[in-house]
């Protein structure tokens, strides 16, 4: 579970990147979040995941706060960031080892999951090769397994579906519901209104750091002209606040 | 309409990796120009008061025109072989290649712009020690104002023959060879060659400025044959035109000379620009994708690979993969402390024999006489911090981070832990320079085995405060937004900033000479001090450091 409550954030420049921000985001969910470029969906994920420091009000995993208790809350998580590109370097195997051995996994759990993700995302023959060499997609992936290698009770995706091949993006969506389905959380950002709407149990809008709208699917088309695309709403919630 | 080839070597220099100060604040750029207003006059009083031995030398026999041969030779020769690396840098590994070939560019014309900045490059590799050559010869010799003209003009043509060489050479291996899949190697060994080429640079001065007697020097010139400056003619044709063009500047054999040498000049240029219409867009294809030989991943490689480890000691390895793995990182970071143990070395042992042997009575004497001991472990405090400071792992430790730092802020490790790995980064890497000087020490110059103990014992300490102080810096002034990992590690001011905080340690060390005839009261205050200062930068790191690791935001 997260729970945001009056959290604020401002850049150096003084632009409000999230401005009150409250969110609510129970276990056993798939929660969408929505916005256009430069809303804050990304600035919302780094506060949660203790990248940044928030300038006020209070953010919290599973009852634990990320100022007090951060080792704890980034414990809960697991984190797959807008980038892939990262640790180019390593081998894929060598990445999964740090990434790991950081969350403290035990050699068998990691050798079971490892294994079980490696398979799904077909990645088994290419653990040994170093990440540079790596398509778009599979550094993704590799990514992805990181995130997932220590069974985190709170799953974090920042625009995950770029550069996924279509199977490869179904393989997410459905791990995605397993994950909520065993009553974990999922959280994720998107521009791509299409998944937001076939994936999300719920969903919230955000522009210019402020929430515009929280809710299923459902209020959201109740909220708006009942016949209304998708795609409609979401211009007709960001445009109006302009 | 504008002349593409020119328009792009504009905006290649603009977006190019010299030393940009732009950004860096006052304190900075002064400490950088200090450093140039020291290391340039260094290099110039060397090379100069060679020029002016050999002018002593030539002079007499009427043979003078000789160093100007030699100057231009020498210098195609150190254009050649930087050319080989800066041409495959610029010309295939350079992030912007694949961003121009989509362009409606023809393969020529972007050769002739890499071509053109490389050449500047090279200007400013090169620019002091032609200078000297040119300069010395024309105020020695009373040369006119014709003189200065053409050795300007020789100057900046100069690149044009060596450097079509090692572009051709390097095109038609790119061709026809996958070098590009071992992109990280060839950097590496790139990088490697230029850092040899400096030393042998160097000791060829050295040796002849200092231990050379007239006789041997011209005997070596009446040798010639398959001397470097024979070689370097007949590869270089350019050259003698050159030569013949600057020695008789003033009559009309002179400029018929400079008009042959400008037109062949020209003409080579020419050639480049075709070869590189015929074979780059081939040699350059495919150059992005970055070759892996695919492994079959065996049935238990799970079970040997998937093994768990402590949080400080993956966190390390992983830093010391990324420093060796990364052509950049390891030649300024891992390379420099195998090597500078050697350059120390080496100079003594390259010394004539017969100076050589009273040489090294005088020191194996003086390292088996125990009333030295205290000032020996002196010099190995010393050399120690000198260590500590030259190294660049922890005082870039965070830039080297960049755009990836976000990483470190969400991975459930406390920061205590991450700046403890990193300084143990440094550390690590220090020790081994430690390990081989104290090694060469025992097996060149005698030095009793139980010193070289206790050095190893004690020695470590100013490794570590440097270490410390290093990330410090790095933690308070981190050059974090970058996009070549060249500017993270070689442009990055806080290397130089950490030499500069090297006083303190060394101020210590050579506070306690003084003391030095008494060993036991030398190593026991060396170590308390060393210990202290260890202490109090461990505990600064572990409370500002890591709040200031908190605030870093990017």
């Amino acid at each position: 579970m997260i729970e945001l409550t009056n959290v604020y954030k401002t850049y150096a420049n003084s632009v409000k990147a999230v401005d009150n921000l409250n969110l609510i985001i129970p276990d056993g969910e798939i929660f969408g979040f929505l916005g256009p470029n430069g809303a804050g969906k990304t600035t919302t994920i780094k506060l949660i995941t203790g990248i940044l420091n928030a300038d006020s009000g209070s953010i919290k995993v599973n009852g634990l706060d990320i100022e007090k208790d951060s080792l704890k809350v980034k414990k809960q998580i697991g984190f797959v960031p807008d980038t892939p590109n990262m640790f180019l370097r390593l081998k894929g195997m060598e990445y999964l080892n740090f990434m790991a051995d950081m969350y403290d996994v035990s050699t068998e759990e990691r050798r079971e999951r490892i294994d079980d993700l490696a398979r799904r995302f077909g990645m088994t023959d290419v653990l040994q090769d170093r990440i540079q060499s790596y398509s778009h997609g599979m550094r993704q992936k590799i990514v992805i397994m990181g995130a997932l290698v220590h069974n985190p009770p709170v799953w974090i995706l920042d625009e995950p579906m770029t550069g996924l091949d279509p199977r490869s993006s179904f393989q997410l969506k459905e791990m995605m519901r397993e994950h909520a389905d065993n009553n974990k959380t999922v959280f994720f950002s998107t521009h791509v209104l299409d998944v937001a709407e076939k994936v999300c149990d719920r969903v919230a809008i955000i522009n210019k750091g402020k929430l515009l709208f929280c809710g299923s699917m459902e209020e959201m088309k109740d909220h708006f002209k009942k016949n209304a695309s998708l795609e409609k709403m979401f211009l007709e919630l960001t445009e109006s606040e302009e | 309409m504008k002349n593409k080839t020119l328009l792009l070597t504009k905006t290649l220099i603009r977006n190019g990796e010299g030393l940009n100060l732009k950004g860096s604040n006052t304190f900075a750029k002064i400490s950088v120009l200090v450093a140039f207003a020291v290391v340039i006059p260094m290099i110039m009083f060397g090379i100069g008061s060679f020029v002016v031995f050999l002018m002593g030398v030539l002079r007499p026999i009427g043979q003078e025109g000789l160093i100007i041969s030699m100057g231009l030779s020498l210098n195609s020769a150190i254009i050649f072989i930087f050319g080989l690396i800066y041409i495959i840098s610029t010309y295939y590994f350079s992030s912007d290649v694949e961003y121009l070939l989509p362009l409606p560019l023809k393969p020529g014309q972007i050769v002739g712009a890499k071509f053109l900045v490389v050449t500047l490059y090279e200007y400013m590799t090169t620019a002091v020690f032609f200078l000297l050559f040119w300069v010395t010869y024309g105020v020695m010799t009373g040369s006119g104002v014709l003189y200065y003209l053409y050795g300007l003009i020789i100057f900046l043509l100069l690149p044009i023959t060596p450097l079509a060489l090692a572009s051709v050479l390097i095109m038609v291996i790119m061709r026809f060879t996958n070098l590009s899949r071992y992109k990280d190697t060839v950097k590496v060994i790139g990088g490697l060659l230029g850092v040899f080429l400096g030393i042998g640079v160097n000791l060829i001065v050295q040796r002849f400025s200092t231990n050379m007697s007239q006789e041997e020097i011209l005997a070596l010139l009446r040798k010639g044959e398959n001397s470097l400056l024979e070689l370097s003619n007949s590869i270089f044709p350019t050259i003698k035109w050159g030569a013949k063009a600057m020695v008789s500047s003033g009559d009309w054999s002179g400029f018929l000379s400079f008009l042959i040498y400008i037109g062949f000049s020209l003409l080579v240029f020419l050639a480049v620009l075709l070869m590189g219409e015929w074979i780059y867009l081939r040699s350059v294809m495919g150059m992005s994708e970055t070759g892996s030989r695919r492994h079959k991943t065996g049935s238990n490689y799970l079970e040997k690979e998937a093994v768990r480890g402590s949080v400080v000691g993956t966190y390390l390895k992983t830093e010391l993969k990324l420093l060796i793995r990364t052509p950049i990182y390891f030649i300024n970071c891992v390379i420099i402390n195998f090597l500078w143990p050697i350059f120390l070395f080496l100079p003594m042992i390259m010394q004539n024999p017969a100076e050589k042997t009273d040489m090294m009575k005088g020191i194996t004497g003086f390292m088996a006489d125990p009333e030295a001991s205290g000032f020996i472990l002196i010099g190995a405090f010393i050399f120690a911090v000198f260590m500590g400071c030259m190294n660049a792992t922890t005082s870039t430790s965070i830039s080297r981070e960049g755009g990836e730092l976000f990483i470190k802020k969400y991975i459930p490790v406390s920061y205590q832990k991450q700046l403890t790995a990193k300084v143990l980064s440094g550390f690590v890497l220090g020790l081994a320079a430690i390990i081989i000087a104290v090694f060469l020490a025992v097996l060149v110059f005698k030095l009793p085995v139980w010193t070289g103990l206790l050095i190893l014992l004690t020695a470590w300490l100013p490794i570590m405060s440097t270490c410390i102080s290093g990330l410090l810096i790095d933690l308070y002034n981190p050059k974090l937004d970058w996009d070549s990992e060249q500017k993270a590690v070689k442009q990055n001011v806080n290397v130089l900033y950490n030499m500069i905080a090297g006083v303190v340690p060394a101020g210590l060390t050579l506070a306690l000479i003084p003391v030095s005839s008494n060993f036991v009261l030398t190593a026991v205050l060396l170590t308390a001090a060393h210990g202290l200062l260890c202490a109090l930068l461990m505990k600064c790191l572990l409370s500002l450091g890591v709040r200031q690791f908190r605030k870093l935001e990017n």
